[in-house]
């Protein structure tokens, strides 16, 4: 086993033993494997970089690297597609470290000779890799186990060498629930914060967006390929893609809004006209209306076979008649399972239930949705039709103070 | 089956002909916000967070012992201290990391590993002077500082660790408003404005001592080294990113001139009642003199407040911002939620940086007012060590992109490194061998 601390500044020496170069750095190529393999070492000679190939390379270990032949190829080095240089583009880099869900800053990494290939096994986050590099060489022997993070659960390396990402670390990050990952994005800086959300899968990264401040959300939106955006908008659901189109520049947020699908554009259209602060902001167009007809079973049945479930299906909206959108009634989910199948729904809905205006401030609305104990609530206009619903979690993040995430507090308010 | 989804897709749909006129307006909304926040920006917050206990301190004492004779240095300070916020400014908006963060991804471990120390020292410095201010602010009161600054300490750590620090800032922030005062003392202690105006354009400078000393600390406590970090730290917090790095930059410029107008205030209102009169500040007391004019037998309750606001702003503030950077840098956990097993750096640096604090502050016969010059002077002795790095990373086309700085910018800039570099070894030798320039 072997640092990459201990390896740095190191001679090279041809077959004879003759030094002839030092070790400048080592590079890896990230792939599909989970410890990546070592490719070839930068040789550093007469102040000029080098290309040294594995295949050249016998020996590697804490006196340095070992040719096998006496001619030194200099070829001047140049980097390839998909590599990574472990001291320059890793080390004292951040990584995200999926098990641990953390953020982590590199101290040293380990490398392991395994079946003739030298490979990344782990990055070391501890205070002894740090130690290691700070100490006089040879003043750091302990020889204590250190907390070594295994390169299989690095999810996203924070390092400024375009197209290293690999593809295998998205898959590892989408194991991570949308919570977390917007929380690691948004502990790195926000080109890697971007990044991270770019990497995911449309529906991983609108559900991440979603999770993140307004701010981050329109400006990592506004930073992406636009055809990349507007797909994740179209996984947003109607009320959060709303409010980022909102937060736009204008014409930014018509391209955007003009490159999405025309399902999903027009639920985002409805709700743009509504103030953030009221009820017609908050409010979301995915709910499930049945007409009053219909009966239990009827109703149940539906919802089976409904191709797209929203969310929110604990209420259940009952209008006049088909394609009407008169509220008449509502139904928690609850009633309708426990109710007689052939009962018809007039019987088992409430007349009586809590509804919203469209104007209503959204402080209070959310104060009405807490004080009651619902999971959402009709948001009604003047002719009766139900325009959307605003659901629990919406009222919540009204309620929760705005920095309850803890965060360094600025000197001034 | 799909006409039923498409009911619930309709929902929606059905009320496009309302139109789309409601980016506008929301985006319109938005902007004003921006604007009212701005008023309170990084650049305005940091640079007037310069004017502390230990700021007042040396500020007053160079009204008092050299009048008028130093107000010229206020000018090449705003340029510089204007240019040094930008920069870290700048970095913060172009790379989205925090200062420490980039020391530790361009210059490795063992570069780390000194300007955090160096960084460690200086805060730690001016955290003791923040103590001492609360001592001097409490001894006005006649509540002994062997009670005061414990008591305080003890407040402070659990206020932060607990969380609920940010409700009571409002009222330290409040307090520390008192010292908008000595604009109006300036006017009223009726100054010799002509000598005021000799004094801004006619620089004079002498190798003694004192005057090194005064120097060095008056560039240590507007220049702080702990200035370049927060600065850049909150622009990050902010999210501000190059498109809209121009409001940033007017806060900056605007914060840095506004501070250093305050500066000028105080050194005008000290040299206009003290100087004069010929008393050099030795305590609090004396300090709170310069308020007379304006507040009569209430200067020094007045003072005294914004003494105690200041002091207390910063104490929490700093130790907690030193922590914070150092975890950054070394790759640690961090922030005020984790338990002491979960992030025992930083939250044993910010108990630590509290502890000595304090602890240092209640020595019995500790010369206060000395002791805070002494700390601004060590911040001053550090402060190139900072600013040599700032400059390597401000002007590092991989870090800074297109974002680096122009040539003259980048000239007075070195300068100001040089200088004040200079101005501290000069002042290393003073002391080591103070007959080194024949005075003395």
């Amino acid at each position: 086993m072997l640092y990459l601390s201990q390896v740095l500044g190191r001679p090279i020496r041809d077959l004879e033993g003759e030094r002839v170069a030092t070790i400048k750095d080592i590079i890896v190529r990230l792939g599909a494997d989970d410890h990546p393999p070592v490719t070839g070492l930068v040789a550093r000679y007469r102040r000029r970089d080098f290309f040294l190939p594995r295949f050249h390379i016998t020996v590697l270990n804490q006196q340095g690297a070992r040719l096998n032949s006496d001619i030194l190829d200099l070829r001047p080095f140049g980097r390839r597609e998909s590599e990574v240089l472990l001291a320059r583009d890793v080390l004292d880099k951040q990584l995200i470290d999926v098990d641990g869900k953390r953020v982590v800053r590199v101290n040293d990494v380990q490398i392991i000779e395994a079946a003739g290939d030298w490979r990344v096994t782990g990055a070391d986050v501890s205070l002894q890799g740090l130690w290691r590099r700070l100490a006089p060489a040879g003043f750091a022997g302990s020889k204590k186990t250190v907390e070594v993070l295994d390169w299989a659960d690095v999810g996203f390396l924070a390092t400024d060498a375009a197209t290293v990402q690999l593809k295998s670390s998205s898959d590892k990050l989408a194991r991570l629930h949308p919570v977390e990952i917007a929380r690691l994005a948004e502990a790195l800086s926000y080109h890697h914060g971007s990044e991270v959300v770019e990497s995911l899968d449309d529906e991983t990264a609108a559900e991440t967006l979603e999770e993140m401040p307004a701010e981050s959300q329109a400006r990592i939106l506004s930073d992406m390929d636009q055809e990349r955006a507007a797909d994740i908008l179209e996984w947003m659901s109607p009320d959060e893609a709303a409010d980022v189109l909102g937060d736009l520049p204008e014409d930014k947020a018509e391209e955007l809004l003009g490159l999405m699908e025309h399902d999903e554009q027009a639920d985002v259209v409805e709700l743009l006209p509504y103030e953030d602060d009221t009820a017609g902001g908050l409010m979301t167009t995915e709910f499930v209306t049945l007409p009053r007809a219909l009966t239990v079973g009827e109703a149940l049945a539906r919802l089976r076979e409904m191709a797209e479930t929203p969310n929110m299906i604990y209420y259940l909206y009952v209008v006049e008649k088909e394609e009407s959108w008169k509220l008449v009634g509502v139904i928690a989910l609850r009633s309708l399972i426990l109710a007689e199948p052939s009962m018809p729904l007039e019987e088992v809905m409430r007349t009586e239930f809590q509804q919203a205006d469209p104007e209503e401030p959204a402080k209070e609305v959310a104060q009405r949705i807490a004080e009651y104990n619902l999971l959402a609530l009709p948001v009604i206009d003047d002719s009766g039709d139900i325009l959307g619903i605003i659901t629990v979690d919406d009222a919540m993040e009204i309620l929760l103070p705005k920095d309850w995430r803890q965060r360094l507090p600025r000197l001034f308010g | 089956m799909a006409e039923q989804g498409a009911a619930v897709r309709a929902a929606g749909r059905r009320l496009m002909r309302r139109g789309a006129q409601g980016v506008r307006r929301t985006v319109a909304r938005r902007k004003r916000l921006l604007a009212y926040v701005a008023i309170l920006g990084p650049g305005m917050i940091t640079a007037n967070a310069g004017n502390d206990a230990g700021g007042i301190a040396t500020f007053a004492s160079v009204g008092a012992d050299f009048g008028y004779s130093l107000l010229w240095l206020l000018i090449p300070i705003t340029i510089s201290l204007g240019i040094v916020q930008e920069m870290c400014a700048r970095m913060g908006a172009v790379t989205g990391k925090g200062l420490a963060d980039l020391i530790r991804e361009r210059f490795g471990v063992r570069w780390t590993a000194l300007i955090m120390l160096a960084l460690l020292i200086a805060n730690a410095g001016v955290t003791v002077s923040e103590f001492v201010g609360i001592a001097a602010a409490s001894e006005l009161f006649g509540v002994s500082h062997y009670v005061s600054v414990p008591l305080s300490a003890i407040l402070i750590w659990f206020l932060i660790v607990k969380g609920s620090y940010k409700k009571v800032e409002r009222v330290f922030l409040l307090m520390s408003l008192v010292f908008l005062g000595y604009i109006v003392s300036a006017f009223l202690s009726r100054p010799d404005w002509s000598a005021v105006a000799v004094g801004m354009v006619r620089p004079e400078f002498k190798l003694e001592y004192a005057f090194l000393f005064t120097f060095v600390a008056v560039i240590g406590t507007t220049i702080s080294p702990y200035m370049q970090v927060y600065v850049q730290s909150s622009v990050v917090e902010k999210g501000v990113t190059p498109d809209d790095y121009g409001k940033t930059k007017l806060d900056v410029w605007v914060g840095t001139i506004f501070a250093l107008l305050i500066v000028f205030f105080i050194i005008v209102s000290t040299a206009a009642t003290l100087h004069k009169s010929g008393i050099q500040i030795t305590s609090a007391a004396d300090a709170a003199h310069a308020l007379r004019p304006l507040a009569g037998r209430y200067a020094q309750t007045l003072f005294g407040l914004g003494l105690f606001g200041a002091s207390m702003l910063a104490a929490g503030v700093l130790p907690l911002a030193t922590a914070y950077s150092i975890s950054e840098a070394l790759g640690f956990e961090k922030g005020i939620s984790r338990s002491f097993r979960e992030a025992p750096i930083f939250l044993g640096t910010f108990t630590f940086l509290v502890a000595v604090g304090a602890a240092i502050a209640i020595v019995p016969n500790l010369p206060l007012i000395r002791v805070l010059l002494v700390t601004q002077v060590i911040n001053g002795l550090l402060l190139p060590i900072v600013l040599f790095a700032v400059l390597r990373l401000v002007n590092n086309r991989e870090v800074m992109g297109r974002y680096v700085n122009g040539p003259i910018y980048n000239a007075a800039a070195w300068l100001t490194a040089i200088v004040v570099t200079i101005l501290s070894l000069l002042y290393i030798l003073i002391t080591l061998f103070p007959t080194i320039f024949g005075h003395r």
